[in-house]
């Protein structure tokens, strides 16, 4: 059948791919030997990862110490908001039976604590924070002016709750010599958040810049006191209350709180041995029925001991395979009839 | 302006009176009491906004769409109230999706508003103060004098004054209006047909009294009062004296007309009607899984709320010291709150009711609607035309369709009229090669050669007969058979109303017979194929009266003046409307002709006549005079007169023709009942006639039982017949059925057992219904249609009377045959021939089937997925309302992340071969029923939906809320990271099963598919990047980033999405395994026709060229593509196979490597 194309009197409709619905295309059809082949090339990957993953979380060291119930009588004296200019100091002791190595990193843990409440999210100011303007406390409720009207600095439920024990650990020597163990404080908290997000407002002088502005009212002392001994670590920018500052998603978290500082005994990492921590009690988790506990921690290139993602990577492997197995059987027994396997 | 005012807002008062004066030329009385009657202006609106009301009033048409109010209640709750999501995030995309509708719907306005000022700025001349004034069509105003030239349309509905011939007469067409292309003549009455001329017009002093408008294109009764020397003379008005707004003037070099009716009171505008709303069977689910969703939004939010409340029973939960409350909560009322924190759920949840869905699917179906006009498969060369979608709204339709209701004529057949059989005065004649020829001995006649009338060969064919040579008699012959048979062509050549109208002069002389003998510049109008078949031209004759046929009556006929001064009656007609009223002739014989040419598939017209003596021909006159005349119930007077006259006759025999079937006719309707669809044939035909064309195209089969209910007369009796079908049904089942019914059966069966008729019409696999009126048509559907399968069912026909069952139908389709357009433009899908419905039904309404309902069930899947994973969240903080997603992603998600491949896969997805489709019809039936659509289908998506979620959410919670490290530094995530995580698993996911689910991979799906993935992470990555200084919320800075630097978080991207993934891929293996549908059966055998999967990416069509480009950069850059598929691309030169798939597969690109 011969048509006339360019016969614009005409209604013929043109001849394109596009219009007859003609476009070249691939048909998604998979043979079984293609499927098959998949499925055993993805259980054998899952299977491999997981193999992977598990070794290397075995490799992980990690101690978790509750101190919760350990500090019982600085927990009790924290029950009561009214001792709060009350010093209490805790020592837990402990045995390291493995030394750990590499880079040690120091967290605190919280139980029962949301971080991820609605409200509670909310309460901060982003532009205080980058200090922009100290007097910005719009979205900071309840916790945006002092009773005598100052706004507060840092502003929000967020900063006011800020975790507050300070935690030093010791290595026993020997029953007589206790070594600090040299912890340093920096990267803990994200780059960008303590170099982009969060900035002390420009002035000379770091407590003329938070003139006219309020602490908040569980701090013992304003924000431009936090660390007076480092100019980069006080005010806005000082990296615990970075940390504390990105909310946690679920009410049982940990933040990092120090890494090992790796000279001296330490160059390889915690050697074994008997531990203790001190720490210095303050941060009330009683009130909620919460828990505090603190952790020591070794990782991998990945991260830490993520057991579940080798376990899920092992299992999905595992049913990969056994899926494949069954149609395998099921394509053998159809053979005769069967040639295309999906789509 | 208060006018307008009222206009606009439909607050016109009724009309006061039925009837109304109109002052012709506006020259009212001077004295006399006299209250002026207001009249609309001669405006056309088809239009629907003004500029100034289309904000508001297309603003209140989109919200009362339902989804669209439901996203508006959402978007205020969340102004008023303080709820965890801005109300940017609704705001947004409810804005975008209005904006979208708006203007498309704005731009269709315009494009009629536009097409409305042409017609009302128009311009056109009018009588006024004694000249002829040009203005503009809109300022036409009831009783002014309107001049139209020759072709020109009318603009208002013009009682005709004069022409400019003599008697007042002219020509119109009224194509436009009711599709019938012969002229009509139209007459004025003889006092005002003799002003000729703008001034004599200006003398005139007349009113005009009619009825009110009313939408009926051919009824109009008034009168005109004429003074004239201080005399009233009143005159009739009929509809041979309206001109119809939209008609055109023809053969006639000018006319004036009094304007009477205008504007959107004229008939055209009445009989303009929106369409009826047809929805389809797939929106109607659609609303249904609405409603389902909204139900578990509403019982999530309400779990939620309680939830919530349990929970804070205990203090430490409802108020720690950590998170205070404010002074504000505080103090508010428990109730209020409680209700706030419900609503406040219920805009945290909303998003599984996805908005986009509604634009998405009128996108989808504005788009692909293209296609069908698009298809060559559906041109038909000969008559030049495409098909036609009038509504995109049924597409998906197209693939559900469990019943046929077809025309016969036009429809199954040509259309074309043959002639081929006569019988006169009981002997029959065959058309044999140009003669006719007596058939097998006729003992009547002595000397049967009638070889002499061999000019009546081909009667369609009219410069073969165009002269009067046929009726010179061979003296041989005696004159009393020659008398008969003279008479029987006179009658044929007669009684018709047949127009032939020069090209070449404007005059047509006083009759349309004498300019017929130069037939090349002739054109014929007749306002029946039928007709135009047989005309004859040649006569002597003087034309006294028409009496119209009409489908009551079922006849026609026309008192003639022989040259001789006798005065006779010729009818024609439907033989069983004929032949009760003769009293001579060879009425037996003919009856038995008749039936034989029945039976042969020929229509049949029988031909009779009377002759009057000079005292019966003046009763006639005076009684059909005082009945054209009357005031009051004219239609019932004339009845009552033609039956008077059409008395007494004497037959004079029978002419058969023959209607060709169309090509392929058979071979259609074969495929459709393999495709599981029944076929009925409605037709005015006479049932010997009927069912020999079903047996012909392959409707009726020789082996089928053919069970008849004809003729029946009482209730009683059709009830007692149907009995004894159902009856005969039921005892043998083994073989298939047919059923014939004729109309006045049918009426009987349907208005008392119903159910009893149903019953035998569904289990017989043929129905026939013969004799059928218009109306009945639309009935036999209706009754269909809610019949309690509700089946979905598909009317298909060429002529004006097929109109109402188009419209009836589910799906109306309209052949755009040679009986006018109107049915093609009431239908919703227009084709050239019968055979094209095969591949509309099979492969476009199978591909919109398919497309359309994976598009629903996608869209349900993948918000349930996005919003499900939020619910769980909740569980994890307290019930506090807090978001797992930034309010941007929010936001973008459906309108931007996962957007297009889905409208792209419903544009383009090919599930199968369209030749497997169209060459496999069976498979049509694996979709019947709305089967993708069912509950199941549904179910199995939902609940593959919340299995989704739940590994997305429990994944990462598993990684990252067991408080494990995940970056190399030992720093940690926080909540909007993890929300983040599932929404990248999410994005990922959700497209991936697209993939899956795409059979039809082009160049385009592999650039929305991949590209959708892409644009996530490069927008990700840029909104992340940046502290954007206008948003108070820094949440998602470098939270992306940093999420993609942790190793585990893509070993867990990549586990999630593989898991979710495979239990579907199981599912389906396993299914083909074991319960393969047919298609899927069909998927298998197409072997060899695909192409490879980087070649799709590659080998662009000439069409995108830009793309094209970038494609060939790549292939250099891949260097994987074999310069072969580059210079292969397609062309309009390519000699054109259709569909033909081998041009795709060239065995270079198959050897070629991916």
């Amino acid at each position: 059948m011969k048509r006339k194309c360019q016969d614009y009197e005409s209604r013929l409709p043109d001849n394109t791919a596009m219009k007859q619905q003609q476009l070249p295309a691939f048909r998604l059809q998979l043979s079984a030997n293609e499927i098959l082949s998949g499925f055993f090339a993805i259980g054998l990957f899952c299977l491999g990862m997981g193999i992977i993953l598990l070794l290397s979380a075995k490799s992980i060291r990690e101690v978790e110490i509750n101190y919760t119930a350990k500090c019982a009588t600085c927990a009790k004296l924290r029950e009561d908001a009214t001792n709060f200019d009350k010093e209490c100091n805790c020592s837990i002791s402990f045995y390291l039976p493995q030394k750990m190595e590499g880079n040690v990193y120091l967290y605190y843990k919280l139980y029962g604590f949301y971080q991820n409440l609605y409200r509670y999210i909310l309460s901060r100011s982003n532009i205080q924070l980058v200090g922009t303007d100290v007097k910005d406390v719009r979205n900071c409720a309840p916790f945006k002016t002092s009773d005598n009207g100052l706004p507060i600095a840092p502003c929000g439920a967020i900063a006011n709750s800020m975790f507050n024990d300070t935690i030093v650990l010791l290595y026993n020597f020997n029953s007589s010599t206790h070594i600090r163990v040299p912890m340093v404080r920096t990267e803990t908290a994200w780059w960008t958040d303590k170099y982009v997000k969060f900035q002390n407002p420009t002035f000379q002088n770091l407590s003329s810049a938070f003139a006219g502005t309020a602490k908040p009212p569980n701090w013992p002392k304003p924000v431009y006191e936090l660390d007076e001994k480092d100019p980069g670590n006080n005010g806005f920018v000082n990296d615990d209350f970075i940390v504390w500052m990105r909310t946690a998603a679920f009410p049982n978290f940990k933040k990092l709180y120090r890494r090992l500082h790796r000279i001296g005994n330490f160059t390889e990492g915690l050697p074994a041995g008997s531990y203790s921590f001190i720490i210095n009690y303050n941060f009330p988790v009683g009130r909620f029925q919460g828990q505090k506990a603190v952790v020591l921690s070794t990782l991998t290139w990945s991260g830490g001991s993520s057991l579940f993602l080798a376990l899920a990577y092992l299992v999905t492997g595992a049913v990969t395979l056994l899926a494949s197995f069954s149609m395998m059987a099921v394509h053998l027994k159809l053979k005769e009839r069967k040639t295309f396997f999906l789509q | 302006m208060w006018r307008w005012v009222r206009q606009q807002l439909g607050f016109d008062p009724p009309h006061q009176s039925d009837t109304r004066t109109i002052y012709i030329a506006n020259r009212f009385p001077q004295y006399g009491h006299y209250t002026p009657q207001k009249f609309i202006d001669n405006r056309i609106i088809s239009s629907k906004y003004t500029v100034w009301n289309f904000v508001p009033k297309n603003l209140f048409e989109q919200f009362r769409r339902v989804a669209n109010f439901y996203f508006l209640i959402i978007f205020l709750v969340q102004l008023m109230i303080d709820t965890p999501t801005s109300p940017v995030t609704s705001g947004l995309p409810l804005f975008f999706v209005i904006t979208v509708t708006a203007i498309k719907q704005g731009y269709e306005d315009w494009l009629r508003h536009i097409s409305d000022n042409e017609v009302n700025g128009a311009p056109v001349y009018v009588v006024r103060s004694g000249g002829l004034v040009t203005t503009r069509s809109k300022n036409i105003r009831v009783g002014d004098i309107v001049r139209v030239a020759k072709n020109e349309i009318f603009p208002a509905d013009l009682v005709l004054l004069s022409s400019d011939r003599l008697d007042g007469s002219c020509h119109v067409t009224t194509a436009s209006l009711d599709g019938e292309t012969n002229l009509k003549t139209h007459v004025a009455v003889p006092e005002t047909a003799v002003l000729q001329t703008v001034a004599n017009l200006d003398t005139l002093i007349a009113v005009v009294e009619c009825q009110q408008p009313e939408a009926d294109l051919y009824r109009f009764m008034g009168r005109m009062t004429i003074t004239q020397q201080m005399e009233e003379i009143v005159r009739p008005l009929g509809p041979e004296s309206l001109l119809l707004r939209g008609a055109r003037l023809k053969n006639t070099k000018e006319i004036f007309g009094v304007a009477v009716y205008t504007g959107m009171e004229t008939k055209m505008a009445l009989n303009y009607k929106s369409k009826s709303q047809k929805r389809s069977a797939v929106e109607k689910s659609m609303n249904t899984f609405l409603i389902i969703y909204l139900i578990i939004l509403i019982s999530e939010a309400i779990i939620s709320t309680i939830l919530k409340y349990t929970w804070q029973a205990e203090e430490k939960w409802d108020e720690p010291w950590y998170n205070q409350k404010t002074e504000h909560q505080r103090n508010s009322s428990k109730i209020l709150k409680f209700i706030s924190d419900f609503l406040a759920f219920l805009v945290l949840y909303n998003f599984i009711i996805p908005i986009s869905l509604y634009v998405t699917v009128e996108l989808q179906k504005f788009l692909g609607s293209f296609f069908i006009g698009w298809d060559l498969d559906l041109y038909h060369e000969e008559s030049d035309e495409k098909a036609q979608v009038n509504t995109s709204d049924l597409n998906e339709e197209l693939g559900q369709v469990e019943y046929v209701f077809t025309d016969k004529t036009g429809t199954l057949t040509e259309n074309e009229m043959q002639f081929r059989e006569c019988s006169i005065n009981g002997t029959k004649y065959q058309e044999i090669n140009g003669r006719l020829v007596s058939e097998g001995p006729t003992p009547d006649s002595s000397d049967g050669n009638l070889s002499y009338l061999t000019s009546l060969a081909h009667l369609n064919n009219l410069s073969h007969l165009a002269t009067s040579s046929s009726f010179r008699t061979s003296p041989e012959n005696g004159t009393e058979l020659i008398k008969e048979h003279d008479l029987f062509f006179k009658a044929v050549s007669l009684c018709h109303t047949v127009q032939i109208s020069s090209v070449q002069t404007d005059s047509i002389g006083d009759g349309p017979w004498q300019s017929s003998f130069a037939p090349a510049q002739l054109e014929y109008y007749a306002s029946s194929p039928d007709e135009k078949a047989l005309v004859e031209a040649a006569a002597r004759y003087k034309l006294l009266h028409i009496l119209e046929f009409d489908p009551d009556r079922r006849r026609m006929s026309v008192i003639v003046q022989a040259p001789s001064g006798e005065k006779l009656l010729f009818v024609k007609g439907a033989e069983s409307s004929i032949l009760p009223e003769c009293i001579g002739g060879e009425i037996e014989k003919t009856r038995i002709h008749v039936d034989e040419f029945a039976l042969k598939g020929l229509r049949t017209l029988c031909m009779a006549y009377r002759q009057f003596t000079s005292k019966e021909y003046e009763e006639i006159n005076r009684r059909l005079f005082e009945a054209r005349t009357a005031l009051q119930q004219r239609e019932e007077k004339l009845a009552g007169v033609f039956q008077f006259i059409e008395k007494d006759l004497i037959l004079l025999g029978a002419t058969a023709v023959e209607d060709k079937l169309q090509d392929k006719v058979r071979e259609t309707i074969e495929a459709l009942r393999m495709a599981g669809i029944k076929v009925w044939v409605l037709t005015g035909d006479k049932h010997e006639t009927a069912v020999s064309v079903s047996l012909s195209c392959g409707h009726f089969h020789r082996t089928m039982n053919i069970l008849e209910l004809l003729n029946q007369k009482s209730d009683s009796e059709c009830a007692e017949k149907l009995g004894q079908l159902a009856r005969r049904i039921r005892e043998d089942h083994v073989i298939q059925h047919g059923l014939v019914v004729d109309g006045t059966s049918l009426s009987l069966a349907l208005r008392e057992h119903e159910k009893l008729f149903m019953d035998v019409c569904r289990n017989c696999s043929a129905v026939m219904c013969c004799r059928m009126a218009p109306l009945q048509k639309a009935k036999v559907i209706r009754l269909i249609k809610i019949s309690p399968e509700k089946p979905i069912t598909l009317a298909i026909g060429d002529g004006a009377n097929d109109v109402s069952m188009i419209q009836e139908a589910h799906v109306g389709i309209g052949i755009m045959g040679k009986e006018g357009r109107q049915a093609a433009r009431n239908s919703d899908y227009a084709i050239a021939r019968f055979k094209f419905l095969s591949k509309l039904l099979f492969v476009h309404g199978h591909f919109y089937y398919i497309r359309i309902a994976t598009l629903v069930q996608y869209f349900f899947y993948k918000n349930v997925c996005f919003i499900t994973p939020q619910f769980l969240y909740q569980f994890y903080c307290l019930f506090s309302q807090q978001t797992l997603y930034d309010s941007v992603y929010l936001t973008l998600y459906n309108i931007c992340f996962t957007s297009l491949p889905i409208l792209i896969y419903s544009l383009l997805e090919q599930h199968i071969d369209p030749h497997v489709l169209q060459n496999k019809p069976t498979l049509y039936r694996d979709i019947s029923k709305n089967r993708q659509l069912s509950m199941k289908t549904f179910l199995y998506w939902t609940i593959l939906g919340f299995s989704h979620a739940f590994i997305f959410f429990f994944g990462s919670y598993f990684l990252i809320g067991k408080d494990t490290s995940l970056l190399g530094n030992g720093q940690m995530f926080g909540n909007w990271t993890f929300g983040t995580l599932v929404f990248t698993v999410m994005v990922i996911t959700v497209t991936a099963k697209m993939a899956l689910e795409t059979h039809f991979w082009t160049w385009i799906n592999h650039l929305v598919t991949w590209g959708s993935i892409l644009f996530y992470f490069v927008f990700s990555l840029f909104y992340g990047g940046i502290l954007w200084p206008f948003l108070s919320s820094q949440n998602m800075y470098f939270v992306f980033i940093q999420l993609l630097s942790s190793g585990s978080a893509w070993f867990a991207i990549i586990l999630m999405v593989v898991t979710c993934l495979f239990l579907d891929i199981v599912k389906k293996v396993f299914d083909r395994q074991f319960h393969p549908t047919n298609i899927e059966k069909a998927q298998l055998t197409e072997t060899n026709s695909s192409i490879k999967c980087l070649d799709s990416m590659c080998c662009f069509s000439e069409g995108e060229t830009a793309c094209a480009s970038v494609g060939r950069m790549l292939e250099r850059v891949i260097g994987r593509c074999s310069p072969s598929h580059v210079s292969r691309s397609w062309s309009a030169s390519d000699p054109f196979y259709t569909n033909d798939r081998s041009i795709l597969t060239l065995s270079t690109m198959d050897s070629s490597t991916c």
